[in-house]
């Protein structure tokens, strides 16, 4: 019986696009042109991808019937649409930032290849696709966080970056092999099935494998304890690079947690509920409350980076469709939030404006656009309303306290209280680079000229921001049916 | 095709011409009146549609009399937490007919503005592009299709007030005016969202027009108390934006802005935004008799009061701006004693009906006032009554078409202003058999009817008869242009036969969507025979005739001299207390600088000392907290692994605890 391969096709087209850059690149040396090609490449998969979501008709599964590996589903499709918006996005904005670089051709070709592994792991219902999607998504970006060799920082950080990666995969590996051992399948839903048959009894070896698939997959959503690596990587990856990891990759890595927990152990939910509400608050106090001491801005965006996977993992805490859905939400608002603010350090740093957050005051009589723009991003991120921020952290907090109304569930109301007093410790850090950008006066007052496609990046995020927040029903319509998807198994 | 489906393009044409107008003005129109005409065409479009709306709706062309749109805007699920907002359109009777009186009242104004406004140079701009915003916004609160839109463009019709009493904003006077009437609307307003956070809770989180109005309200979430503390405080909305008692103050005030401003916005648009409201809302207001008996006293009351303080005073639009808070008085007295007698009885009678009817009446004969006295103003310069006189010689249109307004406001048949203040009159008077206190209210509107035709006919032989008194003044006074004029006489044709509405089935037309309200239908005949086979009419008819004879001795014949009046020192103290508004003034400035003051004192040495001690000790804790955690990232990598590892053994050793295997 030949097999269906239609699933694959959006990821097939990235692969192709990635593969023909450095062709392109020998018969045309720019970096514009390169650009050009990957947002080409992107828009059509973006395009295929909206045309599943719009039609609510989905290809068939990949593998055998009963042991599926990969499937296109609405949470699928639309998780690929959130990496595709964030790759369009950061290739429009590296268009002029690597013009004047080596390996141009290899540093787009990366970034699609990165996108397609993480569109796989969106897709994956197996853990063997899941983890095989998760290598490709993360050997990419080690190539890219030091795609800049001779620069120092750029060199420490994709070493760091490697390091701790492998050894997080080590780690998520030896978790699969025990759920493995015990369940006998790798199939994600099967796995819930069997340990739903097994009873109540709690087994040492699960428990571990539990506790090694948080921490591997924890890495890559820079859960605390497992953040440390990624202040160090933002700040010495190129900037547009920062933006794929902390709006795009963390992302895959929410993917992995919802995958493999509220598919793969869902039914063993007693066992690590409390355990993920307890790894939520202390992620997003840890940083939110180092945020405020940064004077990195990068360095600050990716603490804040760090507090908002906190309230992400809610959803994993509380475990009911309503809260992914939320989670959900906040991941897609997210991206355009932290995508678009991480745009504009990179537009500002290509014009050699410093990334420490002094040399941001005055900004407002400088660089207008770019200074409104970082405010509503920010106060976006501090869930000012009626900004999109607002709206999914609303939907995000009210699942904790609607599930809290639960008989042995009490606990979960104090989630959102700790996100909402998290949220207010964040307003701080997020209004003194606003402050530094209207109210400080500037040593100089030079406009600044940053390029087309970087302030086009830009607008995109803030556009996408305020307009799913005055008007946020679509969007959560759809993240209603992906958390849906996601449950049905 | 219907017109209706077409209704959302209505505020959007006005909206149009605020964004154009604001940020183009000065480069397209400088020397086109700053966009005047741009304006009036949108004005005009949106007039046109909605006056084939609203005949759409009255005429019943729309199947099922009802029309309705709406979009979700943000819905969140969940079980106690759920609830709803929809952005929407809802158009029934009522509707349509705020629809008429709002586009072709704003329309004739914008018009009208053409002339008034002339010589106000770069000015304009900002003029035309504020009154467009006003209508766009004006429509929208008619449009909308529930209380939280309708909400939002409260708050925006208060904006575009504010910022046109200030129109002249250099003049201390006018920019404290317009400041006083944004803090004391306020008061409404906050009123108003206490209302509809009663609403949110009771209803389940929904506040569209169609649920509310359907709901079963013997499952309203707080029982009928909680459900009349909130039409209470709906009121309390009605009654800042309505300027009644006791937060009537503002409207004298607001006179400071253009005379076309005060005719548009402060006459007969937004201040009728409090009356609508409450007729909005009247299907959930019948449930509550008591807040319907307040909404009758505070009507009956505003009534008087503000029409015993029209009787001295000599700015001729303080007169009107008086009077204007007297006439809203009798519409809400009439949908009190609607509303009160139909929760009493379960039976309809012509309060709601004759609230409306008066509501536009009083649109079209009001504004026609106040652009009449607007061309008074643009020819003589001047406000004081005192400085006028003789000036029908002058003004031969102006002060016919004056006239006109005055005799309808009074209630001389055939005139509108009579058909619509007998009929609440003669339901105020029904209402008595049900509660005595109605009677009192009925004496109140008599003596109110009585005063009303004394102050308009003082104020119109004043400026018109006799001799002049600033014969500089006279000597320079001109009739006003035919664009000013026209719309005038537009009006005063309205402001004659706006009342035959009665015979063409206004009764049966505009009642409210309560499912066993029976409006009587009567023909022409019908109507007549009961009007006038009442004493009450004839009542009403001697009261506003000796108060015309009464205006005529004082000031044309002068067999009274008004100075007796102030003859003894107890008369003087009474004229002037009417002149000082009965301290009303005086009472909120000493609100504003006592306790609000006093209390923002205590107030901001809490926040200082207590609330900021507590920020401030927090923050120095947590940048604490922060640097010794920031000390922990120390660059090495090796360090970072350690964490890894140390991490997951404690998060297993964890699990083995909840778990309880250790």
């Amino acid at each position: 019986m030949a097999i269906d391969y239609s699933a694959l096709y959006p990821v097939m087209v990235m692969v192709v696009f990635a593969a023909a850059l450095p062709a392109i690149h020998a018969v045309a040396k720019s970096s514009r042109v390169l650009a050009g090609v990957s947002l080409v490449g992107i828009f059509v998969t973006m395009a295929l991808e909206l045309m599943y979501i719009v039609s609510g008709e989905y290809p068939a599964a990949i593998g055998g019937a009963s042991v599926e590996l990969l499937r296109l589903d609405v949470f699928a499709a639309l998780f690929a649409l959130v990496f595709l918006a964030v790759a369009f996005y950061v290739v429009l904005a590296s268009a002029r930032y690597v013009e004047k670089d080596r390996h141009q051709a290899e540093y787009f070709s990366l970034i699609l290849l990165a996108t397609a592994g993480m569109m796989v792991v969106a897709m994956a219902v197996d853990l063997i696709t899941l983890f095989a999607g998760l290598e490709v998504a993360s050997i990419s970006s080690f190539a890219l966080t030091a795609f800049r060799k001779k620069d120092k920082r750029g060199a420490e950080a994709g070493a760091k970056y490697y390091v701790i990666g492998g050894l997080s995969s080590a780690i998520a590996l030896y978790g699969i092999s025990l759920l493995y051992g015990i369940t006998g399948t790798t199939n994600i839903a099967g796995i819930n099935t069997v340990l739903a048959g097994m009873g109540s009894e709690l087994d040492i070896a699960l428990l571990l494998a539990i506790g090694l698939l948080i921490a591997g997959f924890g890495f890559k959503v820079a859960l605390v304890p497992f953040h440390m690596w990624a202040p160090d990587v933002y700040e010495g990856a190129p900037d547009p690079i920062a933006g794929l990891l902390a709006a795009g990759s963390k992302k895959m890595g929410m993917v992995l947690l919802f995958k493999v927990f509220l598919v793969g152990l869902i039914a063993i939910k007693a066992d690590w509920q409390l355990l993920a509400g307890v790894l939520a608050v202390l992620t997003m106090t840890v940083g939110n409350v180092i945020a405020v001491q940064q004077t990195n801005i990068k360095r600050m965006l990716a603490y804040s980076s760090v507090g908002q996977a906190g309230y992400m993992i809610i959803a994993l805490a509380v475990a009911t469709p309503y809260a992914v859905e939320g989670s959900i939400f906040h991941i897609i608002t997210h991206a355009f939030m932290k995508g678009g603010a991480f745009m504009i350090v990179a537009a500002l740093a290509y014009v050699a404006l410093g990334e420490n957050i002094a040399n941001y005051k005055g900004l407002a009589k400088r660089a207008p656009f770019l200074a409104i723009s970082m405010t509503l991003l920010l106060f976006a991120l501090a869930g000012i309303p009626p900004l999109s921020g607002f709206v999914s952290k609303f939907v995000l907090f009210s699942a904790a306290i609607d599930a809290s109304q639960i008989a042995d569930q009490n606990w979960m109301f104090w989630l959102a209280i700790a996100a909402i007093l998290n949220s207010a410790l964040s307003l701080y850090y997020y209004v003194r680079v606003i402050k530094y950008m209207y109210v400080d006066e500037g040593s100089t007052k030079d406009r600044i000229k940053v390029p087309w496609s970087m302030t086009a990046a830009v607008a995109i995020c803030v556009i996408a921001t305020i307009v799913i927040g005055v008007w946020p029903d679509p969007v959560i319509d759809v993240c209603e049916q992906a958390a849906r998807a996601l449950f049905a198994g | 095709m219907y017109w209706s489906e077409l209704a959302w393009l209505i505020p959007i044409f006005p909206l149009i011409a605020f964004v154009v107008i604001g940020f183009l003005g000065n480069k397209l129109f400088k020397k086109a009146e700053g966009g005047g005409y741009v304006a009036i065409a949108m004005a005009a479009i949106s007039c046109f549609i909605s006056l084939m709306v609203a005949y759409e709706i009255l005429s019943g062309g729309y199947p099922g009399e009802l029309f309705k749109q709406s979009l979700l805007w943000i819905n969140v699920p969940g079980q106690d937490l759920s609830f709803t907002f929809n952005i929407g359109i809802y158009i029934d009777t009522l509707a349509a007919l705020m629809l008429i009186v709002v586009s072709f009242i704003s329309t004739l104004v914008v018009i009208y503005s053409v002339g008034y406004m002339h010589e106000e140079g770069e000015k304009k701009r900002r003029y035309y592009a504020i009154i467009s915003l006003f209508i766009g916004v004006m429509l929208g609160l008619v449009l909308s299709s529930n209380y939280l839109q309708m909400f939002i463009f409260w708050e925006l019709v208060g904006l575009c007030s504010y910022l046109l009493i200030g129109f002249w904003y250099t003049k201390p006077s006018a920019a404290s005016a317009a400041k006083k009437a944004f803090l004391v609307t306020r008061v409404g307003d906050i009123m108003f969202m206490l209302g509809l956070f009663i609403f949110f809770v009771g209803f389940g989180g929904n506040l569209d027009y169609e649920h509310i109005f359907n709901f079963n309200f013997e499952d309203f979430v707080g029982g009928n108390s909680m459900l009349t503390l909130g039409t209470f405080f709906i009121f309390g909305g009605a009654v800042g934006k309505s300027a009644q008692f006791p937060l009537h103050d503002w409207l004298p005030d607001a006179m400071e802005g253009p005379t076309t401003v005060s005719a548009l916005i402060h006459a007969a648009t937004m201040v009728k935004a409090g009356v609508y409201l409450v007729a909005r809302s009247y299907p959930v207001m019948v449930e509550t008799p008591d807040t319907m008996l307040i909404v009758a006293i505070v009507g009956g009351i505003t009534a008087l009061m503000a029409a015993t303080m029209a009787l001295n005073n000599p700015n001729i639009k303080r007169v009107l701006a008086y009077s204007t808070i007297s006439q809203l008085g009798y519409m809400f007295l009439a949908l009190g004693t609607g509303g009160y007698f139909f929760a009493l009885t379960q039976e309809a009678n012509a309060g709601y009906t004759s609230g409306m009817f008066h509501l536009m009446n009083h649109a079209f004969f009001k504004a026609l006032l106040f652009l009449s006295a607007g061309a008074v103003i643009h020819a003589v310069h001047t406000e004081d009554m005192r400085l006028m006189g003789g000036l029908s010689k002058k003004l031969k249109i102006t002060s016919l078409v004056m006239l006109i307004g005055c005799i309808s406001i009074a209630g001389i048949p055939p005139l509108s202003g009579f058909w619509s203040k007998d009929e609440i009159l003669a339901s105020v008077w029904e209402t008595g058999a049900e509660n005595p206190i109605f009677y009192l209210l009925y004496i109140m509107g008599i003596l109110t009817a009585f005063m009303t035709a004394f102050y308009m006919f003082r104020l119109w032989f004043m400026t018109f008869k006799g001799e002049p008194r600033d014969h500089h003044a006279y000597e320079h006074a001109h009739e006003a242009p035919k664009v000013m004029w026209v719309p005038l006489a537009i009006l005063a044709v309205l402001a004659f036969g706006s009342g035959f509405a009665l015979f063409m089935g206004f009764g049966e037309a505009i009642v409210p969507s309560i499912e066993h309200w029976h409006a009587h239908s009567e023909d022409i005949a019908g109507i007549l025979t009961t009007i006038f086979s009442e004493w009450q009419t004839y009542l009403s008819i001697i009261a506003a005739a000796l108060g015309i004879y009464l205006a005529y001795l004082m000031y044309i014949k002068k067999s009274i001299n008004p100075d007796v009046f102030v003859a003894t020192p107890g008369r003087k103290k009474v004229y002037d207390f009417l002149l000082a508004r009965y301290g009303f003034t005086a009472g909120y400035d000493w609100i504003g600088l006592k306790v609000v003051y006093g209390l923002s004192l205590v107030v901001d040495w809490f926040d200082r000392k207590v609330i900021d001690g507590i920020v401030n000790g927090f923050a120095s804790i947590t940048v604490h907290l922060g640097n010794v955690l920031r000390k922990g990232q120390t660059g090495f990598v090796q360090t970072y692994a350690g964490v890894v590892l140390a991490g997951l053994s404690l998060i297993v050793i964890l699990l083995f605890l909840l778990g309880g295997l250790i």
